[in-house]
């Protein structure tokens, strides 16, 4: 840089701040990673060899994938009538009783500490355990069939639920609810007057996606015997009848695939 | 109540405006009502059971608990409890390496996708591939593709929710991408650098802690994933607590609940906090991330 | 329901009355005060000098440390829940911030003023009874807005957003009003508008109001009575014509500025003015 007046270099001073040291928490954090993958690859024996030698195995499946019986399809209507059924039963019921722990489990509206901590750590301990246990104990407790699948993903649906709303209420406008206990309303008048139409859109947003999650999670809800159409896979499977498996998988992706649209766009008319 | 004129000085009686229409709302209240009654026909399933339940549960419940309860330094339910917790680390294992090959593919293929970065036709062709196997079911791709492949195990696993991984973790990062502020860029490239430049100073400092915490939400999502697989033959609990419920073998199915349920919610609780760092540690804010973020 | 006589000893007693919050702030320091039913006071002093806390402490909204608060012959200090309630039920209370439930209608937010008297099941129904909705038709149209009773609250201009709060007070039936910076956030027409509102309240009704201003000028203009806050104490308790400039300088502790005064503030009621309340 030639100037046309020369300025004398800047004296390195005392103001200018010491070299921060390297994040150690950060290096720390990314070599624990690293190092955790590594030894999980180690530990289920990651390989990709199988794609080049084993892929004949996977042939009769993909072949029989490639080329779907549709006529099968005729067959599989009623599983999806239940799988419908079983979803929106669960959808109301799960998410009718997450509404009332997602205010139980929201410091704003929670009426004490006490009920608040608790409903807490139930939600925490509800949503730790995935579908299928729960498909796998109402199995056990009630028999297979459809009742097992609704009961099953109640639970699910009521974990995810509440955990959401109750963050959407962590969220709301404190004015309003301010507002309800001025006016001398009691916990319950002022969760319905004050805190219910605030989170109300949200709320049935997440109903809505529930409910999606609902028909993805049928498959497995009907392996492990909670009816629907993942019960007519599992029978499929265990028959290795690739071809009418396909044709009810695609008939699955085509469903789902519409019910994710629909549920987008209502959800984004309501928030 | 004797108020005298209104302030506006509105001296005209005001009138009371008609109320709205309930016809709507009483409408699609019956439509739903009439919904569900169908749903209740159709499902068609026999609801007495419920009242078997709570006998059942203190049955069932309280063999469980017997498990969970005995002595876990004796024999055999020290050898229960070590298994559980093997195979619960085994599930952990596959969600992490599925989060792995997630996380790895899915932030290159996400600039791919990202219209701020890439061409239309470019973008189009990578949102298409992201929205395919995203679509597929992590279920379906283990039913069809991995388990005949790579056999029954852990692997096929792993392969199963990591391709599926990379289609949603895709998905977010390059809508991640597409929110950044485009003065950084501007700032870049002003100065002369190329596309790539620009990407690696100004778009991934602002994208990385948000992406971060998309994968750490992911692999809490794939631990539940990786336990229904599992159900398959996959590897990890899932096929502990189906072989345990096919024996009706109630005291273990009590002591591997409680595995999955204390692991799960320790590291549900790691990756919240770590998350939680991350965002409001530094970088951007942004809507998505703070709704990832408790 | 029948308005029972404002005039009954509804007096608000401050004795001794401390307000300490968790921090350690002092918000009131042995405060010893009486307001007689009836009466409109208007509070001031700086951010921070207790008039917030003074006005909430009435209705518990701030719970008192130390003392003794009655409104009539009710304690406030350690009162139950259920005293609580029925206490506020019986004082209604202004934000600046309005308040309202903004996805519901105008006619719902009054209503919420009747809450006290409702059964639980019609609240959650939202099935009120007749002379409730009756009330709060009345309440709007003595507010000026009961066109808008079916509008959703939140396509209301500020001003009226803030009579349909003055509306939900009015269907309490209430025997204080408080008013915590009313008018803060409106426009100066619309501050002096809903002043008046308040005022002819007060002056029709009877109810003993309480509001708490940081304009010195609305302050002189609408208040019978003034108190000046400071640091948590009374630093001056008269009218409006012993309140001038001097006075209130002592109260802020500083010389007064353009902010504390309504901007192109106008001597006489603004006849006239494009008000859009």
């Amino acid at each position: 840089m030639t100037a046309t007046t020369e300025s004398p270099p800047v004296p390195a001073t005392d103001a200018r701040p010491p070299r921060p040291r390297p994040n150690w928490l950060l290096w720390t954090g990314i070599a624990v990673a690293v190092l955790i993958t590594l030894w999980a690859g180690r530990a289920i024996e990651f390989t990709l060899e199988p794609l080049i030698y084993d892929i004949d195995r996977g042939r009769p499946v993909l072949r029989g994938f490639l080329d779907p019986d549709w006529d099968f399809l005729q067959r599989v209507i009623d599983p999806f009538l239940e799988t419908f059924a079983i979803a929106i039963i669960a959808s109301l019921v799960g998410c009718s009783i997450a509404l009332v722990m997602a205010l139980l489990a929201s410091r704003v509206s929670a009426p004490n500490h006490a009920t608040y901590w608790i409903t807490k750590q139930t939600l925490s301990v509800i949503r730790s355990l995935p579908d299928v246990a729960y498909g796998m104990l109402f199995v056990a407790a009630v028999g297979t069939g459809a009742l097992a699948g609704i009961l099953a993903l109640i639970f699910f649906n009521l974990g995810i639920a509440a955990k959401l709303t109750s963050e959407t209420v962590d969220a709301i406008d404190p004015g309003p609810v301010e507002a309800a206990d001025a006016v001398g309303a009691g916990v319950i008048e002022r969760a319905r007057v004050a805190i219910v139409p605030q989170v109300l859109p949200n709320y049935i947003s997440y109903c809505l996606y529930v409910f999606e999650l609902n028909i993805r999670a049928s498959v497995i809800i009907g392996l492990v015997g909670g009816g629907g159409i993942g019960s007519v896979i599992s029978v499929e499977l265990a028959r290795f009848n690739y071809d009418n498996l396909s044709a009810v998988i695609f008939a699955l992706f085509v469903v789902v695939f519409v019910l994710d649209w629909f549920s987008r766009t209502m959800r984004r008319r309501l928030v | 109540m004797t108020l005298t004129q209104s302030p506006a000085g509105e001296s005209e009686q005001q009138a009371r405006p008609e109320p709205p229409s309930k016809w709507p709302k009483t409408f699609s209240m019956l439509a739903m009502l009439g919904l569900v009654l169908l749903a209740i026909w159709v499902a068609d399933a026999p609801w007495m059971r419920v009242f078997e339940i709570p006998e059942k549960a203190q049955q069932y419940g309280g063999l469980m608990a017997d498990g969970v309860l005995r002595n876990p330094t004796v024999e055999p339910y020290d050898s229960y409890w070590s298994r559980s917790f093997e195979l619960m680390v085994e599930s952990l294992q596959i969600a992490w390496i599925g989060t792995a090959i997630g996380a790895l593919f899915s932030f290159p293929i996400a600039f791919f996708a990202a219209s701020n970065i890439a061409p239309a036709p470019v973008t189009f062709v990578a949102r298409q591939f992201l929205n395919i196997i995203r679509a597929i079911p992590e279920i379906i791709l283990a039913i069809a593709v991995m388990l005949p492949i790579f056999g029954l195990g852990p692997l096929a696993g792993a392969l199963a929710i990591g391709v599926h991984s990379i289609g949603t973790l895709g998905k977010l990062t390059s809508e991640a991408i597409e929110g950044v502020a485009p003065g950084p860029g501007e700032a870049v490239r002003a100065t002369g650098g190329s596309q790539l430049e620009t990407i690696r100073w100004a778009v991934i400092p602002q994208v990385l802690p948000e992406t971060v915490a998309f994968w750490l939400y992911r692999f809490e999502v794939n631990i539940r994933a990786s336990a229904i697989l599992g159900v398959l033959g996959a590897g990890g609990i899932g096929s502990l607590l189906s072989q345990l419920f096919r024996h009706r073998e109630w005291e273990r199915i009590g002591i591997a609940l409680v595995v999955i349920i204390v692991v799960t919610i320790i590291v549900d609780q790691m990756s919240a906090s770590v998350r939680r760092r991350i965002i409001h540690g530094g970088g951007t804010h942004s809507a998505t991330a703070e709704a990832i973020v408790e | 329901m029948v308005q029972a006589e404002a005039s009954s000893d509804q007096t608000i007693r401050f004795r001794d009355v401390s307000v300490v919050y968790p921090n350690g702030v002092r918000g009131l320091d042995h405060v010893d005060l009486e307001i007689p039913p009836g009466q409109f006071v208007v509070v001031v002093g700086l951010s921070g000098a207790g008039k917030s806390t003074l006005v909430r402490a009435i209705n518990g909204l701030v719970p008192v440390t130390h003392g003794s608060l009655t409104v009539g012959d009710r304690e406030l200090v350690g009162a139950r829940r259920r005293e609580l309630r029925r206490l506020r039920s019986d004082i209604g209370m202004v934000f600046q911030s309005f308040n309202l439930v903004t996805r519901t209608s105008v006619l719902n937010n009054v209503l919420t003023g009747r809450l006290h008297d409702t059964p639980l099941w019609r609240s959650l129904l939202g099935w009120y009874r007749a002379e409730d909705k009756e009330l709060a038709f009345q309440a709007l149209e003595r507010v000026g807005i009961v066109e808008k009773a079916y509008m959703r609250a939140s396509q209301l201009s500020g001003g009226q957003q803030q009579r349909v709060a003055i509306a939900r007070v009015l269907a309490q039936e209430p025997q204080v009003v408080l008013a915590d910076e009313p008018v803060a956030s409106l426009d100066p027409p619309t501050a002096n508008l809903v002043m008046r509102d308040l005022q002819r309240i007060n002056q029709e009704l009877g109810i003993t109001t309480v509001v708490n201003l940081h304009f010195l000028d609305l302050a002189r203009r609408y208040g019978a009575r003034i108190i000046g806050m400071r640091a948590g104490n009374v630093v001056f308790d008269g009218t409006a014509d012993e309140a001038d400039d001097k006075v209130f300088e002592d109260i802020y502790g500083r010389s007064l500025t353009a902010e504390d005064v309504l901007p192109e503030s106008v001597k006489v009621e603004p006849l006239g003015r494009a008000g859009s309340a």
